[in-house]
């Protein structure tokens, strides 16, 4: 089954003619998106607005503001792209931490895929600040053990990260070592079973995303309504500020 | 090949959409909250004990409210908390797996848990220490989902008992995170006072994320919401006890940044759904005013009353307001007369109301489901409010809703003194599509949780 998946993975990365259609529909998702703000739209047909460039409003001057603590983080067993069994803190490195979770099969545009998006957004947009993005670690932890492994998750993330930013793909070796991790975030998820009773992926999940401080503390849930790169990296200053 | 990668996100996005959320619900929660597709499958109604009826405490009914069902229309589950403790408001987690309900007189928040099994809700947590971890504040009252945190509007304070609140930010798991006080005249705290008042009175919340902004209304103090409704109308320094601001937050620092005046206890906030409608709505309950809170076009927010709600000089007294999922109408409760009115607010700045029909004696709460055709009501407003003796009815009453032709018909009623169960409040919603796949048949998903 992996394999398989793997297989039309490798097709899709090296079809040219498919690049050219990804090239299209990026151009033509960012007109949407301009259109999108001067459009009467409601829930559903709405694109989050971290797809968008300006988040809208002004955001107050970091450090002016607090974050305050809302719990400790959680714990637990995960598995980096190589294999190898770390714990979640330990990836964390005690830096400030950007936890997603997500799955590779994700499909909805205001879900994984967005998470994903505002992250490499925050690299980007980070280049020139050396030490934010020195002080930084994202993580995007698999919701999927089943399809999620460290070689799909390898490749999910294969050249997302790039220039210094540190940013791991991880996933866990089963639903029995991922179960109690979620339940440590909150973080709700509802799983597909086909008429037999097996396991069938992910159906949805609340898409949410954590900011830890580097005592492990969790400083501010995200969701879909303000999740935007500028919204995030202003959160990630005035954390610093406040280790200053 | 950064391109690349960042449009086959794109690319899995536009090809392979499917909603994956349930979009659809009441119309007055917050955004953050998942919604439900379609028919709900129970309501919950927090509900008032009341001395010699029953087991007399406060508790949670749950009606099942699935057509479908061998149950419907009828009462499923009754948990009682113990005592009495003034029950009001209730509000669900953003994740809809917790409902957590207020006691306005004990201070007790009861968390329940309404995911393990939405036919028969369980208690999870009681928060006892409301008032010392926040430092004073007294009668929570609303429970607004924040993504993974609680916010609690405050009614009161334990120093004088008058208006004077705050609101109180709890995580998740039912702890304590944060007080925010509202600004005073003594204490603006960086707010811009635009009227006649400052008065840090409390109510209710609502949020506008995309415009980074939160709404806190004000009603009346312990001292004034315990009192008795007839001896409070005759006392005229309890009357000069009501709140008359509003003030608006910067919601992602949770700073209040504008006090505006709203005259007459400004109480619900339902704000627009649609994504460039900048705008909410309230009711003043003493003036019976419908107001506008809205952004205009320099960007800056205003307050302004752009409608009355019957005949003011009668003091109806609207209570509860439930904007439909379209922003194009505005049901409004009035509980002296028991009416439902319904106000087209297409244009938000000149509504008119085009529908109304006494629902029963008195009238607090309405709850629709997300297409509007289904509406919910109940009773109670407090329990030394409510009305006496024969007017005094107790029920949750469920309509169906003909927009074309502007009719209500009744379809049940739930009669609360009859089922010796107590005064019926807030109504909120559950149902087996927000935790599981396997809810296509309702009857085995019920089956299947009661075993």
């Amino acid at each position: 089954m992996i394999k398989l998946r793997l297989t039309k993975v490798n097709l899709f990365f090296n079809n040219y003619i498919m690049k050219k259609i990804i090239l299209f529909i990026y151009i033509f998702t960012s007109v949407t998106l301009i259109y999108a703000d001067n459009d009467n739209q409601f829930l559903s047909d709405e694109l989050a607005p971290g797809w968008k460039k300006e988040l809208g409003y002004k955001l107050p001057e970091p450090g002016s503001y607090k974050l305050y603590n809302i719990r400790k983080a959680g714990n637990g067993q995960v598995v980096d792209k190589k294999g190898n069994s770390i714990d979640l803190y330990s990836a964390m490195n005690n830096k400030i931490t950007l936890l997603s979770f997500i799955y590779s099969n994700c499909s909805d545009k205001n879900g994984c895929p967005l998470a994903t998006a505002v992250f490499y957004k925050i690299q980007e947009k980070l280049k020139k600040e050396k030490y934010l993005l020195k002080n930084l670690k994202m993580i995007s932890l698999s919701f999927d053990p089943e399809y999620d492994t460290p070689s799909i998750m390898s490749l999910y993330g294969k050249d997302l990260s790039y220039i210094d930013a540190d940013w791991r793909f991880l996933t866990t070796s089963s639903l029995n070592y991922l179960t109690p991790i979620l339940q440590s975030y909150d973080q709700p998820v509802i799983r597909k079973y086909k008429k037999d009773g097996s396991y069938d992926g992910v159906q949805s999940h609340i898409l949410r995303v954590y900011l830890i401080d580097d005592k492990k503390l969790i400083r501010n849930i995200y969701n879909v309504d303000f999740l935007h790169p500028d919204l995030l990296i202003n959160d990630i200053k005035t954390l610093l500020l406040g280790n200053e | 090949m950064y391109l690349r990668n960042f449009g086959i996100s794109i690319l899995t996005a536009i090809l392979l959409t499917i909603s994956s959320f349930s979009y659809a619900d009441e119309t007055c929660m917050s955004p953050y909250m998942q919604k439900i597709v379609g028919q709900e499958d129970y309501v919950y109604v927090w509900t008032l004990g009341v001395e010699g009826l029953g087991d007399e405490q406060d508790k949670l009914v749950t009606i099942d409210v699935s057509p479908k069902s061998k149950t419907y229309g009828k009462v499923v589950s009754v948990l009682s908390v113990g005592g009495r403790n003034e029950a009001h408001h209730s509000g669900l987690s953003d994740d809809r797996h917790y409902l957590w309900a207020g006691g306005l007189d004990s201070n007790k928040i009861f968390i329940f848990d309404v995911a393990t099994n939405p036919r028969k809700p369980s208690l999870s947590k009681v928060v006892i220490d409301f008032v010392e971890k926040t430092g004073g504040i007294v009668g929570p009252h609303t429970f607004y989902a924040l993504p993974g945190r609680m916010m609690v509007s405050g009614l009161s304070n334990n120093k004088d008992n008058g208006g004077r609140t705050g609101l109180a930010e709890y995580n998740s798991k039912g702890e304590f995170i944060a007080t925010h006080w509202l600004p005073t005249d003594g204490d603006l705290k960086g707010a811009n006072k635009t009227g006649n008042f400052a008065d840090g009175y409390g109510y209710d919340i609502r949020v506008q994320p995309r415009r980074n902004i939160m709404l806190t209304s004000s009603f009346t103090g312990w001292s004034n919401y315990m009192m008795d409704f007839g001896q409070m109308l005759q006392d005229g320094e309890a009357m000069k006890r009501f709140g008359n601001t509003m003030v608006l937050w910067d919601l992602h620092s949770r700073k209040p940044k504008k006090v505006f005046d709203v005259p007459g206890a400004p109480l619900e906030i339902r704000c627009a759904w649609g994504a460039n409608n900048n705008y909410c709505f309230t009711t003043t309950a003493l003036t019976s005013k419908i107001w506008l809170i809205y952004e205009d076009k320099s960007g800056e927010w205003q307050a302004k009353a752009v409608a009355d709600i019957g005949d003011p000089s009668k003091v109806p007294l609207p209570v509860d307001i439930s904007i439909t999922s379209d922003d194009k109408g505005l049901w409004v409760d009035t509980f002296m007369d028991g009416k439902a009115r319904l106000f087209d607010i297409s244009d938000p700045h000149n509504p008119k109301q085009i529908f109304e029909e006494k629902i029963g004696s008195q009238v607090n709460m309405i709850s629709q489901s997300w297409d509007g055709t289904r509406a919910y009501f109940s009773t109670s407003l407090l329990g030394s409010w409510d009305k006496t003796e024969d007017a005094d009815e107790q029920w949750v009453k469920l309509y169906d809703w003909d927009q074309e032709n502007l009719k209500l018909s009744h379809v049940w009623t739930v009669d609360f003194y009859k089922e010796k169960l107590g005064r019926a409040h807030q109504m909120r919603f559950g149902a087996y599509s927000l935790y599981s796949s396997k809810n296509s048949d309702e009857e085995k998903s019920v089956s299947m949780l009661d075993k």
